[in-house]
């Protein structure tokens, strides 16, 4: 790579991204980062244009692939297939079906914070982002909440298999997880309920129903694409209200804006940085030409903060209008678990302000966030306790 | 003023519905139906902020 280009590169894992993502929009559009890497493209339009043609811009098991055998449904299945899965699972995960399964959550949020909220100070990412949007996927599935431990576990033998204690094959822990959740899938279907599991046994579009195998394929996708990811948007919101409290007393006192405050974080956290992709034909973008069988990554941040799409967009801006930030995706793809995160974020803000409403960082932390999921692994708050 | 939402493009954000309740309502998968074609005059301003929060780009009005 040339010389010239190595600035760009600095930055975009950095606490405030902004300055390096508005460098490589004005500087280098279309970014590529050397052999065998990706080319990363990084203004709203030509995001927004890739997300949308999936015919050109493919997410197929060659953009992504994370040891699966059969492709993850629906994010490694193009269009036109793609759409007969979002038939049926669009409704499992609608916004009504979400208010329906919202006070288990809240339950579930309340009871993490209870546990701390008297002692003046926690770990939110460990005690709290980290473990919470697992007990909810557990508790959504049906799973009893002690599987706790051996899930996250399980988990991160997927996602981070380097980092474990005990190193064990990606393909043992993938056989694990679906015997986890065959065993969920056998007790929902000896009794059906209000959850997530018999919701997507029952959906039935033009007299098709998901297949017993498609489920598990699926509940292997939610947990490699709805957990990390919440844990991040929670890390993120969370670190910046710690940081501006005039901005996070302005959202306690304003309940009735708080869809708005996290539109606003969502966007200008964007907490999920890339998506990736492989060209299906050569195309050209910001008059860069890119060809066919190249990986692509979309850099979902730098299209947020985009300042040829958002009026003033490095302005935190919690009554943003228009606000048509891409942190869940766009076109076909978009995020199937939108409703799910946001319902979640929701109910974890609001049960932490209720009962936390002014915290700051502990004196002398250094943020990190970790590249590509904006997750911050060590985030300790303080406040004064209820004596 | 008229509103109309393009359901081949419309993938179900949800931040039409979400903003302008009293103009757009949601099918069983998410995807934005107009409740009323005809948006009452009381009703445009919400009709428009639902309108321009659409990152797709999925909804029309013709004024
Ligand atoms: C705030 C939290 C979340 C963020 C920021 C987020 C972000 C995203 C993004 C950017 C995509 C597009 C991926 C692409 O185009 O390649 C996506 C897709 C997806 N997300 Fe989320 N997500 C979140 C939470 C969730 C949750 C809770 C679930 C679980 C239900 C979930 C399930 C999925 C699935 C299944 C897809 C693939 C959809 C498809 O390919 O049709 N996400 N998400
Ligand atoms: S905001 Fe746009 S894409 Fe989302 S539901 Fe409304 S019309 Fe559809």
């Amino acid at each position: 790579m040339a010389e010239t280009e190595a600035h760009l590169l600095v930055g975009v894992n950095a606490p405030d991204p902004k300055p390096a993502y508005r460098r490589r929009r004005d500087e280098c559009p279309v970014l590529r980062t050397g052999e065998g890497g990706s080319a990363v493209i990084s203004r709203y339009e030509d995001v927004l244009w890739a997300l949308r043609h999936p015919e050109v811009f493919s997410s197929d098991s060659e953009a992504v692939s994370i040891g699966n055998e059969r492709p993850l449904i629906p994010l490694q299945i193009d269009p036109p297939e793609h759409v007969k899965y979002r038939k049926l699972l669009d409704p499992v995960f609608s916004r009504k079906r979400m208010a329906i399964l919202e006070p288990q959550v809240r339950r579930l949020a309340a009871e993490r914070i209870e546990a701390f909220a008297d002692r003046g100070v926690c770990d939110f990412h460990g005690e709290l982002a980290e473990p919470l949007p697992s007990t909810v996927f557990l508790q959504l599935l049906g799973l009893p909440l002690e599987r706790l431990p051996y899930f996250l576990e399980l988990k991160d033998g997927i996602i981070r298999p380097e980092a474990s204690a005990t190193p064990v094959s990606r393909e043992t822990t993938g056989r694990k997880i679906y015997a986890l959740f065959e065993e969920a899938l056998d007790a929902r279907s000896a009794e059906p309920g209000e959850d997530l599991l018999s919701w997507m046994s029952e959906e039935e579009v033009d007299g098709r129903k998901l297949t017993r195998e498609q489920i598990l394929d699926i509940c292997y996708l939610l947990l490699l694409a709805g957990l990390d990811t919440v844990t991040a948007s929670l890390d993120c919101f969370v670190a910046y209200l710690a940081q501006h409290p005039e901005r996070r007393r302005m959202a306690i006192e304003r309940p009735e804006m708080l869809d708005g405050v996290i539109e606003e974080l969502l966007r200008s956290e964007t907490p999920v940085v890339t998506v990736l992709r492989v060209l299906k034909q050569d195309v050209t973008l910001s008059s860069v030409e890119l060809k066919a069988g190249e990986r692509v990554a979309l850099l979902l941040g730098a299209a947020d903060s985009d300042e040829r799409s958002f009026d003033d967009p490095e302005r935190v801006d919690f009554g943003r209008r228009p606000n048509r930030h891409l942190a869940f995706g766009g076109g076909p793809h978009r995020c199937l678990g939108s409703h799910l995160a946001r319902m979640e974020l929701r109910a974890v803000l609001e049960e932490f302000h209720a009962r936390i409403p002014e915290y700051e960082l502990a004196p002398g932390v250094q943020l990190q966030y970790s590249p590509g999921i904006r997750q911050v692994s060590e985030l300790p708050l303080v406040w004064s306790a209820r004596a | 003023m008229k509103v109309q939402v393009l359901s081949e493009v419309c993938t179900g954000h949800g931040r039409c519905y979400m903003l302008a309740p009293e103009v757009f309502g949601e099918d069983d998968r998410g995807h934005c139906q107009v409740l009323a074609p005809e948006v009452p005059s009381e009703h445009e301003s919400q009709a428009r902020i639902g309108a321009e929060a659409c990152p797709e780009q999925a909804i029309e009005i013709e004024e």
